[in-house]
């Protein structure tokens, strides 16, 4: 035991003291918390009023109405100091004269605010047509500010609509009421039960998840491999074959390889949970407001999810792990073990893609079979039940099932693998390595 | 059988279409450097290898310090250097020692300890912390080395352990072997390198073509082949000693170095009847001794050219 242990400890030393290792361990909680701070960050970076003319052309007190609808508005989020969103200046014009007054006003925009304080970010021009076909100009230096623009044009909007309405004859009271948008949330049901979680973070997450298994488990499979023909190569093997039994060895390095891809995902889950539950100090560490950060939202992950992950996540690496071991033990050049190697990804391969089908349908027939299946199951089966309802029924067969897979897989590939280990020279065809397998 | 280290008993290994080992039998006495010889492809590392139960032989029967157990349970006694070296190439040299330990069954502690000392012993110490491929290829055979005999096992089986070592590392390696004899325990080297053995060794076993042609301590195997040997040194008249070592009524076999020679008389030839026929045919000698054999002459004698296999049916 204590030999097992030394090396699964060497092999978590040598994968997790590498930079490749850390750099990919830690960039993704950087990236996500750059993807939750940074929009709020910048925001409130931008959130400065925005010096606007408004060149009103229009004949029926339209240009007033947008400036002092505009005027009410208030920068996002910054209740407190309950500055303006927009500092106005209304030019009226005629319509003929109205190309040439923009003209002006376009000269004056875009300058550096600092030195020219009669300088605008924008130019908006409402001309007579306006109140009719919905149509106006903006010329301004921040068109590309696409939350701006949005903002701009949705205020913009509901003036012509109200304008427009009241010219209809319709009680601005009525109005009012009538104008509120409709605001749907999504909310996931298992078991009966409300889970709290929206339906597009669900979706997000089971995304992400099928994702994250199958890039694991393929990177750390593909590990196992190679280190194990790395141990042949080096003839590291010789000493160690004369220490540990070969089922040691293979259950050594899977445990350490498989460890190592848990502290990884684990490190990326638990960044997940301190992002969600932590979302207001994290928020004021980088001096912005939470309210602000949940414009990009994490996906909750649910303990019950997180642990069905974990368990998909270990079966599956034991499974293919085991199986990477044994091909790499084949070979004597990782080229040649590549070849092999692809038909274990080939398998991994049909479930990462089925899983896109299993996205928009997750209690199909597809969904249910191939999260039943083992090889197919540690992907699907985690994805499948953040998605939908699963029988606990197909739970236990799915795990079952898996755990049957890994038990005879494992005493194939440690029979392949026992003697694979020792066979240098030419590549052995697949006849020979059928008759590793059979009894001595 | 508590006196053998290693008993072989009538072992048999056949690889697909050639016999690597055949019917070997020998005794490594505890205690004491034992030498396995031969040449190239002669079985040597066929045969350690399934001492070390690496690979199982085809019939025949191996015990190792007396215990009816395989070699594998017995690591924790047992030292073993492989022939083809290899290392963890990404590892910081103390914690692949210290690693080495550990897989004998050594507590991470202790490991660690002995790691740090052999480093020490070696003058390495301050390349514990580099990592193995920063070490040149000398300084890695003897990190290897340390990693053998780390446990302080009873028994050390070293696979050719001199081969590629510079003078300076051959001869710390050398008393290390020893050393460890000394203190009573038992090491068994292979080698091709006869006067290596010669020097070192207190018992020999010499197998060629997978069995066993020589078997006994050194000062037995030499006694047993006879002092008719006459090393010999020329001065003037090469051609006419030539002639004289050619004829077989004199001289059974001529090792010729061309300035010196060592010969072996023929049957019922006294060195002094040699000695007359060289003066008189006029050859300057500046030796004429009468000398034991050495290992290397009755390795060639009792192997011969045939004795060589070529090195590509070595068994892996």
């Amino acid at each position: 035991m204590n030999k097992i242990l030394a090396v699964i400890r060497r092999e978590l030393n040598a994968r997790v003291r590498t930079k490749a290792f850390i750099i990919s361990t830690l960039l993704l909680p950087v990236m996500m918390v750059a993807v939750t701070v940074l929009p709020a960050l910048l925001s409130s970076g931008t959130a400065r009023t925005m010096r606007l003319a408004i060149v009103d052309a229009s004949t029926d007190s339209l240009g007033a109405r947008v400036e002092q609808a505009l005027a009410r508005q208030k920068l996002n989020g910054d209740t407190a100091t309950n500055a303006s969103q927009y500092a106005l200046a209304r030019v009226t014009a005629s319509p003929a004269d109205l190309s040439h007054v923009r003209d002006s006003l376009v000269a004056k925009t875009g300058l550096g605010g600092a030195q020219h304080s009669e300088s605008f970010d924008g130019v908006l021009v409402i001309d007579s047509a306006t109140l009719r076909t919905g149509k106006l100009e903006y010329l301004g230096s921040n068109t590309s500010a696409m939350e701006s623009m949005g903002q701009l044009e949705g205020t913009v909007s509901q003036v012509l609509i109200a304008t427009r309405l009241q010219h209809a004859g319709i009680d601005p009271k009525v109005m009012a009421t009538s104008l509120a948008p409709a605001d749907l949330t999504t909310i996931k049901v298992t078991d009966g039960k409300a889970t709290g979680q929206s339906g597009t973070a669900s979706f997000f997450i089971a995304y992400i998840m099928g994702f994250v298994l199958y890039l694991t488990m393929t990177i750390y499979g593909q590990q196992t491999l190679t280190s194990v023909i790395e141990e042949k190569t080096s003839r590291i093997m010789e000493v160690l074959v004369s220490s540990l039994s070969p089922f040691q060895m293979l259950l050594g390095k899977i445990l350490g390889v498989g460890l190592t891809g848990l502290l990884q995902i684990g490190i990326w889950a638990g960044t997940i949970v301190v992002l969600t539950t932590q979302r207001a100090n994290i928020a004021a560490l980088f001096h912005v407001s939470a309210d602000a950060m949940q414009s990009f939202a994490i996906p909750t992950m649910s303990p019950a999810l997180l642990v069905i992950f974990m368990v998909f996540f270990v079966l599956g690496f034991l499974l293919y792990g085991s199986l990477y071991a044994a091909v790499g033990s084949m070979f004597n050049v990782v080229q040649e073990a590549q070849q092999m190697a692809f038909f274990v990804q080939m398998v991994m391969m049909v479930a990462f893609i089925s899983m896109f089908a299993i996205l928009k349908d997750p209690n199909g027939g597809l969904g249910v079979a191939m999260s039943i299946i083992p090889f197919f199951s540690p992907l699907i089966m985690p994805v499948r039940w953040s998605l939908a309802t699963v029988p606990p029924v197909q739970l236990v067969l799915s795990l079952g099932l898996a755990v049957f897979a890994l038990v005879a897989v494992a005493w194939i590939a440690g029979r392949i693998y026992r003697t694979g280990i020792l066979m240098y020279g030419k590549k052995p065809s697949l006849r020979e390595v059928f008759r590793w397998v059979g009894p001595r | 059988m508590a006196t053998s280290a290693v008993s072989i008993e009538q072992i048999t290994k056949r690889f697909s279409g050639h016999t690597a080992v055949k019917q070997l039998s020998f005794n490594v006495p505890t205690g004491g450097i034992f030498g396995l010889l031969g040449p190239n492809g002669a079985g040597k590392s066929t045969t350690i290898r399934m001492i070390m139960d690496i690979i199982e032989p085809d019939s025949g029967r191996i015990t190792v310090l007396g215990k009816n157990s395989t070699t594998r349970n017995l690591s924790t006694q047992v030292g073993f250097l492989p022939e083809e070296r290899g290392l963890y190439r990404k590892m910081r040299v103390a914690e692949h020692l210290a690693f080495l330990g550990e897989v004998k069954g050594m507590s991470r502690g202790l490991a660690r300890r002995k790691a740090d000392a052999w480093l020490q012993r070696l003058g390495l110490g301050e390349w514990a912390v580099k990592r193995v491929e920063d070490l040149s290829k000398g300084m890695q055979q003897k990190i290897q080395f340390a990693g053998t005999l780390i446990h302080d096992p009873e028994l050390v089986i070293l696979d050719e352990p001199f081969s590629g070592l510079d003078p300076v590392n051959m001869q710390v390696m050398k008393d290390i072997v020893v050393d460890i004899a000394r203190s009573g325990r038992t090491v068994m080297f292979s080698t091709h390198q006869m006067e290596q053995a010669e020097r070192m060794c207190e018992r020999i076993v010499i197998i060629a073509r997978g069995e066993k042609v020589v078997d006994g301590t050194v000062a037995e195997v030499k006694a047993g082949f006879g002092a008719r040997h006459i090393a010999l040194s020329f001065g003037e008249g090469k051609e006419a000693a030539e002639r004289i070592m050619a004829d077989r009524e004199l001289i059974a076999t001529a090792d010729d170095y061309g300035a010196s020679a060592e010969v072996e008389m023929a049957a019922g030839i006294k060195p002094q009847q040699l000695l007359q026929t060289l003066v008189h045919a006029g050859v300057e000698l500046t030796r004429f001794e009468i000398v034991e054999p050495s290992l290397q002459s009755i390795f060639i004698a009792k192997v011969g050219d045939a004795g060589t296999v070529p090195a590509n049916a070595e068994a892996a």
